[in-house]
């Protein structure tokens, strides 16, 4: 792709300075990055705490891992595995647990609802549009919970975050087609539990 | 091709994951087929369903305490060379599989609370201090420029960069509103905002700023209902700004979104004289994945005087 040349190009200069010690190529590589991963894990974890946990691990690990990186694939794809492999940890660790949808905070620690986020707030909404919207949303996010943290990551990384099911499956080291065959699973399972919405 | 394919591949279909000849042939047989309409139709439905729940946008806040959170443990790692990278380390994995977050909140609090004593230590050695200081609670700082220290005195100059949440109100007419319009316009994640952006830009088609952010919207909005927006601005400059006109034209021949190539369709009929467009309705009368397309450029192109 034409259009990406001049960030690869500057990736790659970015990752060589960060590879030889230099802290500021790699903050500059990360601010390239983070509003992604840190948009990806603030809707899978529905926390704004994970979120951050997530963030902050994914960039850890890479910086500390660094070195391993031997440019065979690009920085986005590896930072992605990196961050799918976290958010995998973490949903698996939900679902051991068996953790109902998470409490959130916000910054100023005041809890609030993920449905919230739902809500029909511009003018002329009525309440009770208001009222349907935040109960399937409900339905929706309890539905997402019931897939397994394959279906789910995939689900989201198409669905939600519009990435290629090429990448998806890069960033979840398997193949194009088991992606595709994921994401028909997670697709079937999602439209079951939502049929009597519609 | 038969039913089940068409099943098993809408989900597909739908997320333009499909290749072009597997795409053509699922909508021939989708516009044959009732029951896979049906079932195309249905999951078009599933889709709207399920973008009831929004993807959250990330506040200039959160990213800013998260950058900060993680400059403050970068300084606390090392990268992993030479022969180490080969070595399991437990107390490393012990502290990223259970420490982490405790770890990150000792630091911050510690930068924190740092940060306030050095601010005292500043306030009580008489320096002069910016007037913008007593904001800095309330905003998130988003990253530290430079740090001078001035010899001998032990006063400290500290740079930074600060994101602070604000709201603003005023006319359409007003420079700064339209500039937060056109930044809304191009870079926010979320939507609903560039949409209702692009609607009140709607009205100022006459700067060329706010023109240019209508094409950039046209041409590059991942949301076909934001580019419809601005296509529907930009349909009355077809004829005397060339830029519309081929922005109209790339969305003619490119968008992956039918309405959207209908929209250009009908912009673009004021000006069938021109030999470009009269190209691109060639191309799609032919080769268009949508029948609608194709009959309307064969209806325009009808309509157009004959050139030898």
């Amino acid at each position: 792709m034409v259009g990406q040349s001049p960030n690869r190009i500057n990736d790659a200069d970015l990752i060589r300075e960060a590879q030889h010690g230099n802290r500021a190529a790699f903050e500059e590589l990360v601010r390239q990055y983070d509003q992604a991963v840190l948009r990806l894990a603030l809707h899978l974890t529905g926390s704004e705490q994970d979120a951050r946990d997530v963030y902050q691990d994914a960039f850890l690990k890479a910086y500390r891992n660094l070195g391993s990186f031997r440019f065979e694939c690009s920085f986005y794809t590896w930072i992605y595995r990196i961050v799918t492999n976290l958010c995998l940890d973490h949903l698996r660790r939900r679902q051991v647990r068996k953790e109902d949808a998470p409490v959130v905070y916000d910054e100023n620690g005041v809890e609030f609802s993920i449905i919230d986020q739902v809500a029909d707030t511009r003018s002329g909404a009525s309440p009770e549009r208001d009222l349907m919207r935040r109960e399937l949303g409900a339905r929706i996010a309890r539905a997402l919970q019931k897939l397994t943290p394959r279906e789910r990551m995939v689900f989201e990384m198409k669905h939600y975050q519009g990435l290629k099911l090429r990448t998806i499956g890069e960033a979840l080291n398997t193949t194009e087609e088991t992606a595709k065959n994921t994401l028909f699973r997670a697709t079937q399972k999602l439209r079951a539990a939502l049929a009597d919405m519609r | 091709m038969n039913c089940e394919w068409v099943r098993q591949n809408v989900a597909l279909y739908l997320y333009g994951e499909l290749p072009d000849d597997q795409r053509h042939e699922f909508e021939q047989h989708a516009n044959r087929c009732d029951a896979c309409a049906a079932e195309v139709a249905e999951m078009r439905n599933f889709h709207e369903q399920m973008s009831v729940l929004p993807v959250a946008e990330v506040s200039p806040s959160l990213l800013a305490a998260a950058r900060m959170q993680l400059q403050e443990a970068l300084e606390t790692v090392e990268q992993v060379r030479g022969w180490r990278r080969f070595v399991f380390d437990p107390m490393n994995y012990l502290r990223s599989a259970r420490f982490s977050p405790a770890l990150a909140a000792a630091l911050l609090i510690v930068g924190f609370a740092g940060g306030v004593g050095t601010t005292y230590q500043i306030a009580r050695n008489g320096m002069i201090v910016s007037p913008e200081r007593h904001a800095t609670a309330e905003a998130s700082i988003a990253g530290v420029r430079n740090i001078i220290q001035e010899p001998g005195s032990g006063n400290v100059k500290i740079q930074y960069d600060r994101m602070l949440p604000e709201t603003v109100q005023g006319s359409i007419n007003d420079p700064n509103i339209q500039n937060l319009l056109i930044m809304a316009a191009r870079s926010n994640y979320n939507s609903g905002v560039r949409m209702d952006s692009v609607d009140l830009l709607k009205q100022k088609p006459d700067d060329a700023r706010v023109r240019e952010s209508l094409i950039f919207s046209l041409r590059y909005d991942s949301n076909p209902g934001v580019r419809l927006k601005a296509l529907e601005a930009l349909g009355g400059y077809v004829k005397q700004d060339i830029r519309v006109r081929n922005a109209m034209l790339e969305a003619l021949l490119n968008d992956n979104n039918p309405g959207v190539r209908a929209g250009a369709l009908r912009a673009l009929e004021q000006v069938r004289g021109d030999t470009s467009v009269r190209q691109a309705l060639q191309l799609l009368a032919k080769e268009d994945p949508n029948e609608y397309i194709r009959n309307e450029s064969r209806r325009v192109l009808a309509s157009m005087p004959q050139i030898d």
